[in-house]
């Protein structure tokens, strides 16, 4: 498989703060894989996803798509976010609509495309998500586990080929939990790549095939999953062996 | 708030297209400004009540209770309509009572011009009530798409909607989380209590409006909010009831 998303040397310090929040973070992302990043709280895992879409731009080192450094045009981010999707923890800070229809219905539009290939994409990403049922009710009338996935669809709408999932799974139910799982393999059964940052180890051990552990703003180590978690050495740095 | 949105958003006239439902409402505010009657005040808020109960399904213990606090209002102001204070002596008077060198009246013509706005502004405001109870916001705010109101003021007010249940959430888990330290067991801590939420509501919603941006960014963001039109049945008997409604009320026009 071909790299499709790369970081490089990604350095990074948020305005304001003294600590770096990226310091040497590299990681090649090739396509059709499930990844799991892992790390702890404050380990540098959303602000990487954030520069993978170009939302924000590294101090120093670069993020290349598909082997070219990322342009930092109106064009050039519209072509990035097109590919590359972002879905947020809290579907509530992503969800700016009070019509489900509506906002999946953003992310096309703003692609320029036609009222009926948005439609049709709308429909797509609904009856992927499980969502097609709630188009026409109130955002805020949703539970948590559907605003989740109506969050998903808006990003899905856009048919990205990789999608940066921040934390998303957290705070589902088992059996949404379970859902929101079977629609990340039917985008990858599709070509697409998922990459999942969390604190789920089961998830990194069982649905994910690649593995990465981030600590203090760099990647220290991207393995296959079985590697990590066949070797007692690698396994410790995902977290506390026997921790839930 | 929430009990207007549940039933703008689950009454059976949800699916009709809100530039009709608007187009009935603002007929009536029409006809009883332009006919000015009591009759046709009276006339148009029981035509109001009638469709959103039977026709709409919408209890009428909601419709009357939206309809009594604005009816307070109105009822408050319009006695300063009718009442007059002066120092001397009132000529005719339907009612007057003397308070030392003052005279508290009320004039005929003044309670004519009180029964005129009361009733007028009841059938207005039960228009209002019908148009807001049959119709969500987002509809509304995408009939003001239609009609091409500037997209700024429309962007605004359709992210204010979602943002008051955003917010409403976040207010209720903070005001759990101090009600359950015991915040507001007196009325001091109450007040304390009170101003921490509003400080921290203020941050809460300045750290979310930033992530917001984000995630709209992420999703190609460029200034302008694009969404697709949603789509509506137009019925032909809101037409009907259109024709109804401005001859009931001219005829009341024409006899009250």
């Amino acid at each position: 498989m071909s790299v499709v998303l790369e970081f490089d040397n990604l350095h990074y310090t948020f305005p304001g703060s003294d600590t770096p929040a990226l310091c040497g973070a590299s990681l090649r992302i090739e396509g059709g894989r499930r990844i799991a990043l892992l790390g702890r709280n404050g380990a540098g895992k959303s602000t990487l996803f954030l520069h993978g879409n170009g939302i924000l731009r590294p101090v120093a080192g670069q993020v290349r798509l598909n082997g070219m450094p990322l342009e930092y045009t109106r064009r050039g981010l519209l072509r990035v976010r097109r590919q590359v999707g972002l879905v947020f923890q809290n579907p509530d800070d992503q969800l700016f609509s009070a019509s489900v229809l509506q906002d999946i219905s953003f992310g096309p539009l703003n692609l320029g495309l036609s009222h009926d290939e948005v439609r049709r994409r709308v429909a797509e990403a609904a009856d992927l998500c499980g969502v097609s049922d709630l188009l026409d009710r109130p955002t805020h009338a949703l539970s948590g586990g559907q605003k989740t996935r109506v969050a998903l669809a808006g990003v899905l709408a856009m048919e990205p080929d990789i999608l940066l999932v921040d934390e998303a799974t957290s705070g589902l139910d088992p059996w949404m939990r379970q859902q929101v799982f079977s629609i990340f393999d039917r985008l990858v059964e599709r070509g697409a790549t998922v990459a999942l940052a969390t604190h789920d180890l089961d998830a990194a051990q069982h649905w994910a095939d690649t593995v990465v552990i981030m600590s203090e703003g760099r990647v220290i180590i991207a393995a296959p999953s079985a590697q990590i978690f066949g070797d007692p050495e690698l396994r410790a740095l995902a977290g506390p062996v026997g921790g839930r | 708030m929430r009990v207007i949105d549940r039933y703008a958003f689950g009454n059976a006239l949800r699916q009709i297209d809100p530039a009709q439902k608007g187009g009935l409402a603002l007929l009536a505010i029409i006809l009883c400004l332009a006919l000015d009657r009591p009759a046709v005040g009276i006339l148009a808020l029981i035509w109001m009540l009638a469709l959103t109960t039977w026709w709409a399904g919408v209890p009428i213990r909601v419709f009357s209770r939206v309809l009594l606090m604005e009816g307070l209002f109105l009822g408050l102001s319009v006695v300063g309509i009718a009442l007059s204070i002066g120092g001397e002596t009132p000529a005719t008077t339907v009612f007057a009572w003397r308070i030392g060198a003052l005279w508290l009246s009320v004039a005929p013509e003044s309670l004519t011009l009180a029964t005129h706005v009361l009733t007028r502004s009841l059938g207005c405001v039960a228009a209002l009530n019908f148009l807001i109870l049959t119709t969500p916001l987002i509809d509304l705010i995408d009939l003001m798409r239609r009609i091409r109101l500037p997209e700024g003021l429309i962007d605004v007010m359709a992210l204010t909607y979602r943002a008051i249940f955003v917010l409403l959430d976040s207010l209720e888990r903070m005001a759990t989380a101090q009600n359950a330290r015991l915040g507001y067991a007196t009325a001091r801590t109450a007040m304390r209590s009170a101003a921490l939420l509003a400080s921290q509501l203020f941050l809460d919603a300045y750290r979310r409006s930033q992530r917001a941006q984000i995630a709209l960014e992420s999703r190609g963001f460029d200034g302008a909010l694009r969404v697709l039109p949603l789509t509506y049945r137009r019925s032909p008997r809101v037409w009907q009831a259109s024709v109804a409604l401005t001859a009931s009320l001219m005829l009341a026009g024409m006899v009250g």
